[in-house]
């Protein structure tokens, strides 16, 4: 049995926790432990805590309740600390650290944009664009290309599909960073190629918001853009 | 979390597990560490694989767009993709009203600066060595079915 932590927040934090379920199968009351000016949000750990969709959910809800009443750092789901007593040490260690976050975060949360293109879409794009490809495909279709055509075409194509998507990436990064305070990208997975999270203020909410969903608007032929937030800011702590 | 209503082209509304889905990396990946304390084990993870985009330039991702481009139907396609061009037009004008103006011109430059990079420059890359790696398999989560394995060459 240990004490896990869902959060730190300034002590000023109204803490509306009744009637949110902590992490396990019967999870105990949310409390906090206060150490100083900051205040780490608990419960106790569950024996054999595994991530389940339940207990990330879980961990998920208790940020967006404190998110909605002040600024919150999240930690990384299944952090446990043994005891309350390290938990208020671990705040106290690093107690200048964690209040400057916090001041620097207050007002802002985290949008996160992925984006994935469709395949067949974007090859059109490609074989209509570039010559070399579409003769290559022609001949390849027409049964009069050479044994190693296939390697070729499909060469050029991975090259044009990296470069475009690398294009198309950074443009839609560079429209939306004027309205950002931070940007982190990471890598995208699945069939994404872009996952890049933004710290956005609440006074450049609006405009990040408008200006994002021109971009999908205007780009929105053949791509998916999946735009999550306002998130706790995972990305920026 | 809410999900920011999308408007357009096949932009996704996302709602209930689907959201926690695109942000589960977020949540299991970044986040505040406090080093003191102890992380329960995230091996046996249920709810799905983060699966990293696996990025290969390889005999096999060739052959795939080879076979991919091969098989399109390019007659009844051609009306499908709006040149990138185009649209970078279209920004310019539709969004020189309203309040996001400068924000709009904004992001149409910057796409279209980064599309003349593409399109307009020489590839530079082409004579570089082939990297060949073990082209790695991944498991897709059964909800998000997808087409691609790979695309890019190297990260």
């Amino acid at each position: 049995m240990g004490v896990y932590v869902y959060s730190v927040t300034d002590k000023q934090h109204p803490l509306r926790l009744d009637g949110l379920r902590g992490v396990g199968e019967s999870p105990g009351p949310l409390r906090a432990v206060t150490a100083g000016s900051l205040c780490a949000v608990v419960s106790d750990a569950p024996e054999d805590l595994r991530p389940k969709r339940r207990d990330v959910g879980a961990h998920q809800e208790v940020q967006e309740r404190l998110m909605a009443d002040g600024t919150v750092l999240p930690l990384r789901f299944g952090l446990v600390a043994a005891t309350d007593d390290e938990v208020r040490s671990a705040l106290e260690e690093r107690a200048e650290e964690y209040t400057d976050r916090l001041l620097e975060l207050a007002g802002c949360a985290e949008y996160n944009l992925k984006v994935a293109q469709d395949e067949d879409s974007l090859l059109r794009q490609i074989l209509a664009e570039s010559p070399p490809a579409r003769q290559l495909n022609d001949d390849i279709r027409n049964g009069t290309a050479d044994p190693s055509a296939a390697m070729r075409l499909g060469e050029l194509v991975a090259q044009e599909v990296q470069a475009r998507q690398e294009a198309l990436g950074a443009g839609v990064v560079e429209a939306l960073r004027p309205f950002a305070r931070d940007v982190d990208s990471t890598q995208p997975t699945g069939s994404d190629f872009l996952n890049v999270s933004f710290l956005v203020a609440d006074d450049q909410e609006e405009a990040f918001l408008t200006t994002e969903l021109s971009v999908a608007h205007q780009l929105g032929e053949g791509l998916d853009f999946r735009l999550n937030g306002p998130l706790p800011p995972y990305s920026f702590v | 979390m809410t999900v920011v209503p999308q408007g357009g082209g096949d932009v996704a509304r996302g709602g209930g597990s689907g959201s926690l889905y695109d942000v589960l990396e977020l949540i299991l990946d970044r986040g505040l560490v406090i080093d003191i304390f102890v992380r329960v084990s995230l091996v046996g993870i249920e709810i799905l694989k983060i699966d990293a985009r696996v990025v290969v330039a390889s005999v096999d991702t060739y052959l795939r767009f080879a076979e991919a481009c091969n098989r399109l139907d390019l007659e009844t396609g051609r009306k499908a993709p709006a040149q990138l061009t185009d649209i970078v037009g279209d920004t310019v004008e539709s969004g020189a009203k309203g309040k996001s103006k400068g924000a709009l011109s904004g992001a149409a430059e910057a796409i279209t600066d980064s599309l003349k990079a593409v399109t307009g420059g020489d590839s530079d890359d082409e004579d570089e060595e082939e990297e060949e790696r073990e082209p790695v398999r991944k498991r897709r989560p059964a909800k998000r079915a997808s087409k691609r394995t790979s695309t890019r060459e190297r990260e």
